[in-house]
């Protein structure tokens, strides 16, 4: 809560802005920092090196401080979600019409939409 | 590279689907620990970093062309992360792109950055360079970037300093800009 609310004050200076960063990336909110931002903060990012600079830092902190809370203790469960998806998508190829069957077509079309959006 | 994980990529590249689907199995169980680990990084949220490797599992099963020929853990993580898990990050925030102030170019950065200096060193050698230079911090930058580490907030920071949210958040952004040169140093060096 004090953390949303320091997010969203006005007018902060770079160094609030990577430590809210550095915060949000820590508490999985990424989302809410980059709602959280005004237009001259994302023009004080945006010419800011240090900032820049600082984010692999703040990536390396997280990963060295937290990653250890990714590793899924079910990793057969996750195995048979992935098998899942595998099997949706083969569906799927199967049932498109055998001139547009390519094995590769919905991943280059993600990647396209991918490029365009962001 | 182990031989579980050796063994794991040799059938991915199969071009029969079914074998390759079969083949997942041992390359997930091979690889989940690193990847899931990689990804945390770039979204601090466990759930997420599942439901992006989900996706990411699958597009290589479709499209295992890149994982041909790779003789490394660390080239393996590098080729994943560049031509699977990068446009599966740039996805995961393309719904909030819409309202949003920071221009699409600094949004990609932010989210799925190129690979930096260090960003491609082992997570053990990198925990013990952070290590090190932790240890060569004055005691107060220290004890900033130890408690925000134990996921303390820079209030609870502040109060254990005894100084402001303010003052935090400059010690906070000088500290990390110190261990980035630390740390960059320490790798150009070597």
């Amino acid at each position: 809560m004090q953390e949303e609310e320091t997010m969203s004050e006005s007018n902060r200076g770079i160094h609030e802005l990577l430590v809210d960063y550095a915060g949000a990336l820590r508490d999985g909110c990424i989302p809410a920092f980059l709602k959280s931002l005004t237009r001259e903060e994302a023009e004080r990012i945006a010419s800011s090196w240090e900032f820049w600079d600082a984010t692999e830092i703040s990536r390396i902190l997280n990963s060295v401080g937290f990653a250890d809370k990714a590793v899924a203790p079910n990793v057969s469960l996750f195995i048979s979600r992935v098998d899942a998806e595998i099997a949706s998508r083969l569906k799927k190829s199967k049932a498109s019409p055998p001139g547009k069957r390519r094995t590769h077509t919905r991943v280059t079309k993600t990647d396209d939409k991918t490029e365009k959006s962001i | 590279m182990d031989k579980r994980l050796r063994n794991a990529l040799k059938g991915l590249t199969d071009p029969d689907v079914e074998r390759r689907r079969r083949a997942m199995e041992p390359f997930v169980r091979a690889t989940f620990g690193i990847f899931s680990k990689y990804l945390y990084r770039y979204l601090g949220n466990e759930v997420e970093c599942e439901d992006v490797l989900e996706d990411v599992y699958a597009d290589i099963w479709e499209s295992p062309e890149r994982l041909r020929n790779i003789t490394s853990e660390t080239q393996l993580l590098r080729t994943v992360y560049l031509y699977y898990m990068r446009k599966r990050l740039r996805e995961v925030y393309r719904r909030i792109n819409r309202n949003l102030y920071l221009s699409q170019s600094n949004l990609k950065e932010l989210i799925a950055p190129e690979i930096g200096t260090l960003e491609m060193v082992s997570q053990s050698e990198l925990e013990q360079n952070l290590r090190q230079a932790l240890s060569k911090l004055k005691a107060r930058e220290r004890r900033a970037i130890e408690l925000w580490m134990e996921g303390a907030s820079n209030r609870a920071i502040a109060n254990e300093l005894k100084t402001t949210v303010g003052a935090v958040k400059m010690l906070e952004y000088r500290t990390i800009l110190k261990l980035r040169k630390m740390l960059r140093y320490y790798y150009h060096e070597n």
